[in-house]
Formats: structure tokens, C-alpha cells, sequence
């Protein structure tokens, strides 16, 4: 492993054009295989390998490590891509596997996507949708699409829905943003600026400005379960979360069925439809079943230190169906509501006359639950403002 | 004040084991960098397995000061960068009052350096002699408007007071940013530093620390401690235990004259090891005399 890279030693600053050309494309490979670097990130590769660090491969392997990698998880991918790009294999072969790489990874989010659209389309037979149009004639159509079930939805009606999402999401930010506490405290005084006000009257202080103590921005957490059951439902609340990262700057999301996911890179992004491609990928068990206490307690042993705080609005979209043992939900969710400001347990199937939540998965959750709501329809999601303003 | 010169990884190493701290090769590489590059290294890890110690050994090996910076929640401008002597204002604005100073000489004369506080953003900024080592602690605390000011400040290193002007760095700090990552730090941030993730030392590096730290320690105490917080670190504990909560552990057995490992000594200690009753009873529930490794 301790082979030298440069065949001779070469003089400080003076770097073979091959070997700039291979860590530039040692860049273009790694950022190919997910790692986030950029031009900053190839230059300084260059500077570490003219300071001279290149001779050793373990060295310029530590070197580049602080370079390229930006969080703990980066640091193992990139042990392993250094390997295979520097020490493996030949140039010409490389490349081939390069290129076999990313045809992969294409070729995989092709199919992951196709089979997420094709889950949503099976999923909404045309006369179904047809009824529960007409069930709620009579209403303006604003109304009629704030109060329709989402699973019940059409492809026109659905589209309708998200401008309709988009333009409501707004204006409860702003609603959120503007609302103000009555406060019977006295504010701070700031000395700064009561200080030159007052410099013509000899320093005494009869004109006084105040400064109000800064308000501590709660933080959110989501977790969306996307499993079988609540693939009708999924995608929406997708789009809920990233509406709601417009309030909550520190905004943790994850998805979770048989394994949790963490997404929270990609919600801080604006969306797009290659994001969701990527989502579908990442969350290897999209639509499948619901293990939801092993999950959580997946998120308490890997997540909850970095996304909990007494400062936490956990916010979990789920409907409880559970397949696990419910004995690990009970604890695992009794460990989150510890650590949180606040539990709020959004159910689509609460939306539904005469749901009870007898399912064994709900029923161990509850006792740990601070607010209990329905998530079956937009209107229903922008009743959450109220629990959103009051913490 | 000499600036120290350093021209390969080796020096690093064995300068920092002059002072007795033990640094890997991985870790000597990437303060070689920090030195050579001049960008500010991000280190995160779990708490106690020595992020902060890092800074001052560097301060140490520089023979330059240590700059503290303690971020917290709420933590603003003013704590970090500079603040007004008020109290002193105040007096001078009495002083003055019947002098021939017009208003706004007054403002200008009580708004002047002499009035000046420097915090430690400032101060780092300002040395005179030799850049200074910035630590700035537990960054991931902060909020993230301030991370945004600090992204500012690290890209220029330069100040802009508005009733002094701008404050330009005649020598660059070598900065290190510490976080226990209990929030993720923002993309442009962490673009700007090199990246360092300290796990949890080994078995033989955790006893070779504790005998530099703790000199004069019982070989059979130190290989025991390190071997019993090993095994507990694979429990599940609410907050695993660090280097530092082995260090005060071993102080906390010799001061009660234990020259090994006994069940009693360590059911009497283990406070300095856990910090939650959860975790004292999930490590007592896996049986005391079991995780205590062997003479041997």
C-alpha cells in the first residue's frame, strides 16, 4: 500500500502534466460516484500534491481524504474509490469501469422510477376517481381539491392540487413567520444604542432603546413512512416537507418501511424530478412493508444525537401499520418523545368516518403521541399550522 | 516570538509527541496541510475523544496562542467579534460633559479604540506577532446565521467595525472548527475546511495516551481501563464514554489507591465513566466482573 505513485520524485511545483490530468480525473470519478466535489476541491488536490504529498500513496491518500470528504460517511467511500481508482487497476481499464459505473447507475434509476410511476398509476382505477369527483360537487373546485382524499386523486386533479399546495404552503410561512407572542417581559436594554443617543444629554440616559432576546428557531424532524400502505400517500407528503423546509431552516427528514433513509441532503435542495428519482433510489424499500419500531430504533442509534433536541418538533407521517414487534416501537418511540419538544403523528387513515386507531402499531404509540391528526387530504396538512406556530 | 517553520509530515509527529500528545499518521498529514494550505480544518467526532486538545497541542507545537471561541446557541456578533466598554463610555461621556467638544467629536472620541473590546474573532484577526492558532468550539451549537458570518469571515479574514473601519489580517490564524455533530453543518462551510472525523483510538493507542497523560500509572490499571471501556463502548450506551472519561476514570481508581481492576473499585467508580442511570444499569445488567479483561 506504501507504493510511490510518481515513478520519480518530483520538484516541488513542478507537477508532471499526467499526473495533474489524473487527479483531475480522479475528481471527475468521484464525483461521479457521489462525492461532493467541485473545482475549490480539484485545485487543492493539486496544491496537495505539489507540497510534495504525492510520493507516498498513504500520505496523499490522507492527504486528499481531508480534501474531497466533507462528513464521516464520505470517508469510507472514499478509502474505497481511491483504492480502485489509484491502486487497482490500469488507466484503460478505468475507464471501462467507469463507464460500466455510471451505465449502471442509470440504468437503475431508469427502472427504480419507472416502477415508483407505475405503483401510482395501478393505484387509481379511472372510475373510482370519477365518483369521488362527484361526490363533492357543489364546492368550488379549490375547496373540492383541499378537502378530496389524495389517494383518490386524478393525474389532472393532482397537478391542480400541488399549484393549489404550492400557492396555501406559502402563505402559511408567511402566517408563521409573521405572528408575534404578546410578552409581558421587559426587553433588554441595548447599551450600544442608548449610549449614542443620549451622548447630548452629558450620559444621562433618557432616551432608551431596547433589544428583544432572540427567538430560538425550533427544529424539525420528519419521518415519512413509505411503505406499501401508504404509497398512495407517499409522494404528496413528499412535497409537504420540502413546503415545509421553507419555515424550519433546520429541517432533518427520513424515510422509512423496512429500513430508515436519511434524505435530508436532498430536501435542502430545490426539488426536482431527478431528486425524486434519486429519492426512489435511495429508499431501497419504497412501497414494500413496515417494520416501523426497528426503523426507529435504527434512528436512535445512528441519527437521533445529530437530529434530536429538547429544541425537536418531531413530526412522523405514518399509518401505523406496523409488521415488526411492537414491543421495539413502544421503546424506541418512548426514546424519541423523551429527547423532542414535541410528537405530532400525522395518519392519512384518520381522515377516514369511523377510523379508530385499534392497529397494534398505533395503539403502542400513542402513549407517547402529543398531537394526533389526519394527513389524508391538503386541508388536513394545513391544519398542522396551528401546532407549528405554538412552539 | 519566532514563527515555527515546518517542512515535512515527520516533523509534525515527532514535534507533537515532544509534548506528549500521540498523533497518527493520518492526522500529522492533515496538520501538515492546515499549515501549508492555510484552511481552516472541520473536525468532528463523538465527544471526549480529544477534538479540542488537537488546537492546543497545535498552539503548543507552534509556541503561538490559543484563540478560544465557545459557540453556543444564540451565540452573535458581539460575543464573538468585538463589544463597547459601556461603563467605560459612560464615565468618559461625564468627563467630557463640559468641554468644548462638539457632539459629534465626542461620539467619534467615545466610539474609538480606546473603547474597544476585542472578542475572539477580533483578536485573531489583530495579532501582531505571529498567526495565532482560532479554535472555534462545538460550531455545529451555533445557529446557522452565524455560520453564515463565520463562512464570511474565513474566505476574507477581514473584520469591518463600522465606527473603525475595516480590520484586514496581517497574518492568517490557522483555524480548526470542532463539532459533535449534533446538526449538520451547512455545504459551503464545509467545502471551505479540510475534514477530519476522529474516531475512538485503538486499544494500544488509547494505553499509550493514558500513560503519557497519566505518567507513572500501573501497566496492569492502564491495559484493564482501556480493555473495560472498550468492551462497554460496544453496548449500547446513551453516551458512549471518550478518551477523556477514560483519563478521569484512571484518576478517579488511583485516588481510591486501586492498583488493578476489582469488581467493588470499579461499581464505586463507574460515575466517571456514565453519565445516566440507564447506562450505569445496562453496564451493571451485563455483568461488572465480566468486561473486566484479565491480568494477562
Amino acid at each position: 500500500m506504501n507504493e510511490p505513485l510518481l515513478p520519480h520524485e518530483s520538484p516541488l511545483g513542478e507537477l508532471p502534466e499526467s499526473i495533474s490530468a489524473q487527479i483531475v480525473k480522479f475528481s471527475h470519478f468521484v464525483r461521479a460516484q457521489g462525492l461532493k466535489v467541485g473545482v475549490q476541491e480539484t485545485s487543492d488536490a493539486l496544491e496537495v500534491a505539489q507540497l510534495g504529498l504525492i510520493k507516498n500513496s498513504n500520505t496523499f491518500k490522507n492527504a486528499l481524504s481531508a480534501v474531497f470528504c466533507h462528513c464521516k460517511e464520505d470517508r469510507a467511500r472514499f478509502h474505497r474509490l481511491f483504492d480502485e481508482f489509484w491502486l487497482s487497476q490500469d488507466n484503460n481499464q478505468r475507464k471501462g469501469k467507469m463507464k460500466v459505473h455510471v451505465e449502471r447507475i442509470t440504468k437503475s434509476v431508469n427502472q427504480r422510477t419507472s416502477i415508483m410511476m407505475m405503483g401510482r398509476q395501478k393505484n387509481q382505477p379511472q372510475n373510482d376517481e370519477l365518483q369521488d369527483s362527484q361526490t363533492t360537487s357543489g364546492a368550488s373546485l379549490a375547496n373540492r381539491l383541499r378537502r378530496t382524499d389524495l389517494s383518490k386523486m386524478t393525474e389532472v386533479e393532482e397537478e391542480l392540487l400541488e399549484e393549489l399546495a404550492e400557492k396555501l404552503w406559502k402563505q402559511m410561512h408567511l402566517r408563521l413567520s409573521r405572528r408575534r407572542k404578546i410578552t409581558h417581559k421587559p426587553s433588554l436594554l441595548h447599551l450600544r444604542q442608548t449610549i449614542r443617543q443620549n451622548v447630548s444629554n452629558g450620559g444621562e440616559m433618557i432616551h432608551l432603546s431596547f433589544k428583544k432576546k432572540k427567538k430560538r428557531k425550533p427544529r424539525l424532524l420528519v419521518l415519512l413512512d413509505v411503505s406499501g400502505s401508504m404509497d398512495k400517500y407517499s409522494l404528496f407528503l413528499l412535497r409537504f416537507i420540502y413546503a415545509l423546509k421553507a419555515n424550519f431552516a433546520q429541517l432533518e427528514a427520513f424515510l422509512f418501511s423496512t429500513q430508515i433513509v436519511a434524505i435530508t441532503d436532498l430536501v435542502k435542495q430545490k426539488i426536482t424530478p431527478k431528486d425524486l428519482r434519486t429519492l426512489s433510489v435511495r429508499a431501497n424499500a419504497w412501497a414494500s412493508g413496515t417494520k416501523i419500531g426497528h426503523c426507529f430504533r435504527d434512528f436512535n442509534e445512528n441519527y437521533a444525537t445529530r437530529a434530536l433536541s429538547h429544541n425537536t418538533l418531531v413530526l412522523i407521517l405514518s399509518d401505523g401499520l406496523d409488521t415488526g414487534a411492537t414491543e421495539v416501537l413502544n421503546v424506541e418511540l418512548k426514546k424519541i418523545a423523551q429527547k423532542a419538544r414535541k410528537l405530532i403523528w400525522l395518519n392519512p387513515l384518520k381522515g377516514m368516518q369511523g377510523y379508530e386507531p385499534t392497529a397494534q402499531g398505533m395503539q403502542a404509540a400513542l402513549p407517547y403521541i402529543d398531537v394526533f391528526k389526519s394527513a389524508h387530504s391538503l386541508d388536513s396538512l394545513l391544519a398542522l399550522e396551528q401546532y407549528l406556530q405554538d412552539v | 516570538m519566532k514563527e515555527v517553520v515546518i517542512n515535512d509530515i515527520q516533523e509534525v509527529i515527532q514535534g507533537f509527541e515532544q509534548n506528549g500528545y500521540i498523533i497518527d499518521e493520518e492526522l500529522a498529514t492533515i496538520v501538515f496541510l492546515l499549515l501549508k494550505m492555510q484552511k481552516p480544518l472541520l473536525i468532528e467526532g463523538n465527544t471526549g475523544v480529544g477534538k479540542t486538545e488537537l488546537a492546543n497541542q497545535l498552539a503548543t507545537f507552534l509556541d503561538t496562542e490559543l484563540i478560544r471561541l465557545q459557540c453556543y446557541e444564540g451565540l452573535d456578533v458581539n460575543t464573538a467579534l468585538y463589544e463597547w466598554n459601556y461603563q467605560k463610555q459612560l464615565l468618559a461621556i461625564k468627563i467630557q460633559e463640559n468641554s468644548n467638544k462638539t457632539e459629534s467629536e465626542k461620539e467619534k472620541y467615545i466610539f474609538g479604540p480606546e473603547f474597544l473590546m476585542e472578542r475572539p474573532l477580533l483578536r485573531s484577526i489583530r495579532a501582531k506577532d505571529k498567526p495565532p492558532v482560532l479554535l472555534i468550539d462545538e460550531i455545529d451549537r451555533s445557529d446557522e446565521e452565524f455560520e453564515a458570518f463565520l463562512l464570511e469571515l474565513l474566505s476574507a479574514f477581514q473584520i469591518t467595525v463600522p465606527e473603525l473601519g475595516t480590520v484586514k489580517a496581517q497574518h492568517i490564524p490557522y483555524v480548526i472548527l470542532t463539532s459533535n455533530r449534533t446538526r449538520e453543518l451547512g455545504d459551503a462551510l464545509k467545502r471551505r475546511c479540510l475534514y477530519y472525523w476522529v474516531d475512538y483510538p485503538t486499544l494500544e493507542k488509547e494505553i499509550q495516551i493514558v500513560h503519557k497523560r497519566i505518567p507513572g500509572i500501573e501497566q496492569t490499571l492502564a491495559k484493564q481501563v482501556v480493555g473495560f471501556v472498550h468492551e462497554i463502548r460496544k453496548l449500547k450506551l446513551s453516551k458512549t464514554p471518550g478518551v477523556a472519561e477514560t483519563l478521569d476514570w484512571v484518576t478517579g481508581l488511583q485516588a481510591l489507591g486501586q492498583q488493578s481492576l476489582q469488581e467493588a473499585g470499579v461499581q464505586r467508580s463507574l460515575g466517571c465513566l456514565l453519565k445516566s442511570t440507564e447506562d450505569l444499569d445496562l453496564v451493571k445488567n451485563e455483568g461488572i466482573q465480566k468486561l473486566i479483561p484479565s491480568d494477562s
